[in-house]
């Protein structure tokens, strides 16, 4: 992840920023499921392709295109390793000659390849709406719809805590880096061994100071009476109007219509031995029509319900 | 009221207590100060208060520690957090939560209050800190005083009658210190609340507390009135590692020489109505100079140096510079300045946007971190940053190996010699303690034996004798022909060490010169003494005076 970027949430104060975070929740476990259900590449990417307008009204892009730029990295070792491991598939485009042993015969096809390409968008999809998610939610707001779900506060709590502490370590991250480097350490350079060790030299620093850190803050914790009773009260809690119940089952929607399609035998996709045809015949662009139609219809929605609070 | 009686204290696995025999009773709205050097159970005691001792750290207790009537021993912190407040030092690592309405309603809602309630004492809150104009405010986006204001505030909205401050302002500049502090002040003044503050710079506190507590080894070795202590006790918190404000220094130094003069002045005006006697009539006084050498041949050039971290705004706009062999400088400047921007570039580990940098005539977009690090080393604020290896041989001969140098092992045995860490050599660095730490960073960074040396804000937190012990090394250093540079906010020690100053303001540099010049008749930027003496330019007595030994010195003739 490069340096510059802040991963810290940031109120822009965007239409998508003011979706209640229930509706947002509901929308993004929408796409991260249908994500691992659907097989077909081109359901997938329209998946993938649906997040986009939200993260571009989010004005999330620069957290977005940092991430991607990793993810990047790994969907090319995801297609690697797909490819060097698994040998089935009939268009044989390289073969070795030597055997690995309980592997056999290496050897690698277009199938593999394929294969690797749509785990990759499927883990893409998968990122990019958790973008769409983390960065347009404020972290106490997460944690109040989590705690409204009946998910159990100590948990709850842990959870946010470390994502609030996420950016502090990139931080450290940074300056711990630096100091390295002003003791000849070549962070990105050299074999695999010496990056292994110079990785140390950034990591136990880094590790200690979070320990450090960890300790400090239960310290801070039980000085301002955690932990004092059992059920603790809420200052403020996350309202739903009728509206923003709207909103959330819009915004879930996605998810019953697309399981439904895919026990009607939509969205399923064949790599081996050969490659399915991509066309999904007429009723299958129907399906995938109305999916994307579900999909986009928060942003509508979204931009009304602004719209109405500003009257 | 706070009882403390026959107070005993050890870590878990220690053989020294941290806290011995301790007896304190503490009034109602009393504003106390306890201090002592690193080590001397200042902070263990600020724990025993609310209880983290020993609920929290596990150890030891012995002897009866009492607030309110509860006896911290059988009461959790949780219990005693309505009673006593407590606000730790690094304002990063105590709040809970994103922004500051939710941070001062955490410990409203573990205490399970009903929502209207929380609503009215966060009201409350905010008012009595001054900082409703916060209350919408993202945490991150708060300066480091500002942080802890909150954090007083959320504890404040527990409503406790007794406030522990663990050294609040020592992550902070001097004007977030003087902030927190003032609000602090207000508290104890104004709510009547019983203030116990724990803090080891003096010159910042002294004059705003009824009574002054001074620890060493985990004793009171001192207590009563600051005046009074700061007088009559002199030698001995001296000898405690007690730094004292220059203003006693003075005074104390005058009295050595036989002038009659009483009494300990906490600030400038007191200072000003003791001295003025004193320097009154003498008249004739000798020109103020400087013994020392002019700079040597360049070694850090810089030419219209531009950086930004984010385009566009700029953090360094157009910096000219030229820093020679053998000087002193310090660079200051309030926080985002761009100071540490600015020294940054002098290893190469950010690049100009626009401009110039040269190293000993070696340009910095040309040359790598690793090969300037051979001319220049860096010292990070934090020692703990440096440390990751096994040993502290091996941590140092990391640098060596990392620089290239071929005599690694003959190096590493004269660096550890140097510094007294050869008994330590094969420790676990992280393991040692905070000075020896600080020990083993500068060790691993001039190993090298660079020309230049760049600190960034190094006596942030350290105790007088850590940072007698590095200004003598430092002065040493540079009297072998090197350079020192230093950021700092640190007045007092720039008064006395630094040879030039380097103000910077928005980017920019606002006044560069020798430190009378930067330092003298300036109004945040003076130390104590010299504004003593700006008030005695009638009488004479010249403005370029800043420290006590140069007071001290006008009187020889």
């Amino acid at each position: 992840m490069s340096s510059g970027t802040s991963y810290r949430y940031q109120d822009r104060d965007t239409v998508v920023h003011r979706l209640n975070p229930f509706a947002k929740l509901a929308w993004v476990a929408a796409v991260m499921l249908l994500a691992v259900i659907f097989d077909h590449p081109l359901y997938l990417i329209m998946l993938f392709l649906s997040t986009l307008p939200v993260i571009a009204l989010a004005r999330a892009w620069r957290e977005w295109a940092s991430l991607m730029r990793f993810m990047l990295w790994m969907s090319l070792a995801i297609v690697l390793i797909n490819a060097l491991v698994i040998y089935q598939g009939s268009h044989v485009l390289l073969e070795f000659t030597f055997e690995i042993p309980t592997l056999g015969q290496p050897k690698i096809t277009l199938e593999a390849i394929a294969f690797g390409l749509g785990m990759a968008l499927r883990l893409v999809t998968i990122v990019s709406a958790f973008v769409a998610l983390n960065f347009t939610v404020h972290p106490d707001d997460m944690m109040q719809a989590m705690l409204k779900l009946r998910l159990p506060y100590k948990s709850v709590l842990a959870t946010s805590m470390s994502l609030r502490f996420f950016p502090a370590l990139v931080d450290d991250r940074e300056r711990i880096s630096d100091v390295q480097r002003t003791r000849g350490m070549e962070l990105d350079r050299g074999g695999l061994l010496q990056r292994a060790r110079n990785g140390g030299a950034v990591l136990v620093p880094l590790l200690s100071n979070s320990l450090d850190r960890a300790v400090q803050i239960a310290e801070a914790m039980e000085a301002r009476a955690f932990g004092a009773y059992k059920r603790r009260t809420a200052f403020s809690e996350i309202t739903l109007s009728g509206w923003d119940r709207l909103l959330a089952v819009a915004g879930l929607l996605p998810l019953p219509v697309g399981i439904y399609l895919r026990c009607l035998g939509y969205g399923k996709y064949r790599y081996y031995p050969s490659l399915q045809r991509l066309d999904p015949g007429m009723a299958g662009w129907l399906a995938l029509a109305v999916l994307a139609a579900l999909l986009l219809a928060i942003l509508p929605l979204a931009w009304f319900r602004k719209r109405w609070q500003l009257d | 009221m706070i009882s403390i009686e026959n107070l005993s204290f050890y870590y878990a696995d220690e053989k020294r207590p941290a806290l011995n025999g301790i007896d304190l009773e503490i009034g109602d709205g009393e504003f106390v100060l306890v201090t002592g050097a690193s080590g001397s159970g200042k902070s263990s005691l600020a724990r025993c208060l609310n209880g983290l001792i020993p609920h929290f750290y596990g150890g030891r207790l012995g002897g009866r520690v009492t607030v309110d009537g509860l006896d911290v021993s059988l009461h959790a912190p949780k219990e005693m957090a309505t009673r006593v407040g407590m606000v730790f030092q690094d304002p990063e690592n105590q709040l809970v939560t994103a922004d500051v309405e939710r941070e001062i309603a955490f410990g409203m809602e573990n205490l399970a209050l009903p929502r209207q309630e929380i609503a009215k004492r966060l009201e409350e809150a905010l008012d009595t800190v001054g900082i409703a104009a916060l209350r919408k405010r993202q945490l991150h986006t708060l300066s480091g005083g500002e942080k802890q204001k909150v954090a007083i505030a959320s504890v404040l909205a527990l409503k406790p009658e007794v406030l522990v401050l663990d050294e609040p302002t020592s992550e902070l500049d001097p004007q977030g210190a003087e902030e927190v502090l003032a609000t602090v002040q207000r508290l104890n003044d104004e709510l009547g609340m019983t203030v116990v503050l724990v803090e080891h710079r003096l010159e910042r506190v002294v004059h705003l507390v009824d009574r002054l507590i001074v620890l060493s080894a985990g004793r009171v070795i001192a207590d009563g009135r600051p005046g009074q202590v700061l007088e009559r006790q002199y030698d001995r918190l001296c000898r405690a590692g007690v730094g004292i404000p220059p203003l006693i220094r003075l005074v104390h130094g005058l009295q050595e020489r036989g002038v009659p003069v009483t009494g300990a002045p906490l600030t400038v005006k007191e200072g000003r109505r003791l001295l003025e006697r004193v320097y009154t009539g003498i008249g004739g006084f000798p020109a103020v100079g400087d013994a020392r050498g002019g700079a040597g041949d360049p070694v850090i050039e810089t030419e219209n140096l531009w950086y930004a971290y984010k385009h566009p705004y700029a953090a360094l706009k157009g910096i000219d510079l030229s820093i020679g062999r053998g000087e002193f400088v310090a660079v200051m400047g309030r926080n985002a300045a761009g100071k540490t921007t600015l020294v940054k570039h002098f290893i190469g580990l950010l690049k100009p946007s626009r401009g110039r940098v040269r190293v000993n005539g070696l340009d910095i977009v040309k040359t790598t971190v690793a090969e300037l690090a051979r001319h220049v080393g860096y010292v990070f604020q934090d020692p703990n940053d440096h440390l990751f290896a096994e040993t502290v041989e091996e941590e140092v001969a990391t640098t060596l190996r990392g620089l290239g140098f071929s005599d690694v092992h003959r190096r590493v045995g004269e660096v550890l010699e140097q510094f007294d860490l050869t008994p330590y050599a094969r420790q676990y660095p992280r393991f040692l303690s905070g000075g020896q730490k600080q020990r083993v960073a500068l060790a691993t960074v001039l190993a090298a034996r660079p020309q230049v040396l760049i600190l960034d804000e190094p006596t942030r937190g350290m105790d007088q004798q850590l940072k007698d012990y590095l200004m003598r090394f430092l002065c040493e250093y540079r009297d072998g022909g090197n350079t020192v540079i230093i950021v700092t906010h640190d007045v007092e020690m720039v008064a006395e060490y630094a040879q030039r100053v380097i103000l910077l303001g928005e980017g920019k540099i606002v006044v560069d010169g020798d430190r009378r010049q930067v330092l003298s008749r300036a109004l945040l930027f003076s130390p104590q003494i010299n504004r003593v003496f700006q008030g005695f330019a009638r009488l004479g007595v010249p403005q370029e005076i800043l420290t006590p030994e140069e007071a001290l010195q006008l009187l020889r003739h």
